[in-house]
């Protein structure tokens, strides 16, 4: 009875040891399992005059390189995305995560808003510039210009809005372009950036016990901020003024377009107070007329 | 006897082979997409597939489809998705490139609907080099 259990014991053992060696070759790579097969001190003479121990050295270093490639392959699985690519993926989460307040997702007919658009950029010589438009069905958010991925900007525009004033296509390319302008300023980068996206972008957490996910959390939060509350100052809205100013003053047609335009929102928010956060935003069209009309000159 | 042979082409016309043919894999190059019940953006959705997944285009003379969509079978789902989504290569993807990062996101099924429908509805443009 003993001996039947020693023998059990041996037999158990012996396959516990061959599993656990079988599991530890597995975890190698194919290079270093054939270096394994060979002992070179045996027959070290003999390899030397005809060049082996050569090639083996070569084959050892080339299993050392490949080692460390696959380690590197390992450690990028746990790479925070460079801030460009931040920037893109924060955006569409951002969409995602509001995509009921925003309504975007609802069949909209063809506007032909692109094209007006793209015609606009081209004409004003903004070339090779790629850019996302999303109609958002509500009156709570009217309008943004984010940061996309691979240098695109992305426009978020309140369908609601532009069907209550009765923009033509022109008139929306323009309000636009407005927004193409704040956002080419950086303003709402500045205002969104976080300290640890500067930190993290591009960096590894390998080693560390979990991603850091208040980079994403507390760059949305402060998309919502900006977007709902925030808004652009007085400065960024005179700059902005400006540059329409200064864009369309070579296309005279355009300066005038954009000139109604905005006398338009103004008579438009004056009886509308379901956008009395516009003015909060976007300060102000009464100043921007002002900004846009030309100096009275003394006599 | 015309009733009759109508009959007989009738049945023929249903026991004979889908005229299906392929015409080749593609790369789904978007995060995710949706395979579309019709041709239209905002039709319903079949399926979502992530960047990367391979696409069988297929194409049928008893279906039409619009030029900018392409007709598609994936698993146990004939539907369309959008030509410009669709790429001969394999694209490097997000979540291929940060899997790890990606993951940690723990997005919902919701949330993996919405970030599909969300390519199908962006208006896009691109002014030409000067």
């Amino acid at each position: 009875m003993i001996i039947s259990y020693k023998v059990k014991l041996a037999f158990t053992s012996w396959i516990l040891v061959t599993a656990s060696l079988t599991f530890s070759q597995t975890t190698k790579l194919q290079e270093e399992k054939e270096l394994e097969v060979v002992n070179f001190s045996s027959i070290q003479k003999v390899l030397k005059k005809d060049g082996l121990s050569q090639s083996a050295e070569l084959k050892k270093k080339q299993v050392s390189v490949m080692k460390t490639e696959q380690q590197n392959l390992d450690k990028a699985r746990y790479n925070y995305p460079t801030e460009d690519e931040l920037w893109g993926m924060a955006t569409d989460y951002w969409l995602i995560k509001n995509a009921q307040l925003l309504g975007w997702d609802f069949e909209k007919p063809d506007y032909g808003i692109e094209g007006s658009f793209k015609g606009v950029l081209e004409n004003l010589g903004f070339y090779q510039k790629k850019f996302k438009i999303l109609l958002i069905n509500t009156s709570a958010i009217v309008r943004a210009g984010f940061p996309g991925a691979d240098g695109e900007i992305i426009f978020l525009l309140s369908l609601p809005f532009i069907r209550s004033l009765d923009l033509s296509k022109l008139e929306i390319s323009l309000l636009l372009l407005e927004d193409y302008l704040r956002y080419e300023a950086g303003y709402f980068k500045k205002a969104v950036r976080t300290e640890k996206l500067g930190k993290l972008a591009g960096t590894s957490f390998y080693g560390e016990k979990n991603v850091d996910l208040s980079l994403v959390e507390e760059l949305v939060k402060n998309y919502s901020t900006q977007v709902e509350r925030k808004g652009f100052n007085f400065q960024q809205q005179f700059e902005t003024t400006k540059k329409m100013d200064t864009f369309l003053k070579s296309h005279p047609e355009l300066w005038n377009v954009y000139y109604r335009l905005i006398g338009k929102i103004q008579n438009f928010l004056k009886s509308n107070h379901q956008y009395k956060d516009y003015i909060k935003l976007y300060p102000s069209p009464e100043m921007q007329l002002k900004w846009l009309s030309p100096e009275e000159k003394a006599l | 006897m015309f009733l009759l042979l109508l009959m007989s082409l009738a049945s023929w016309a249903e026991t004979m082979p889908t005229d299906e043919k392929v015409v080749g894999i593609f790369y789904m190059t978007p995060l995710f997409g949706h395979v579309h019940q019709s041709s239209s953006r905002t039709s319903a959705s079949l399926t979502t597939v992530q960047c990367a997944h391979p696409i069988k285009v297929i194409e049928s003379s008893k279906v039409l489809v619009a030029p900018e969509w392409a007709y598609v079978h994936v698993a146990d789902y004939k539907g369309f998705i959008l030509k410009s989504f669709l790429s001969e290569k394999r694209p490097n993807c997000f979540q291929g490139k940060y899997p790890k990062f990606f993951d940690s996101l723990n997005l919902d099924l919701a949330e993996l609907y919405y970030w599909g429908r969300l390519y199908d509805h962006f208006l896009q443009g691109e002014t030409r080099v000067h």
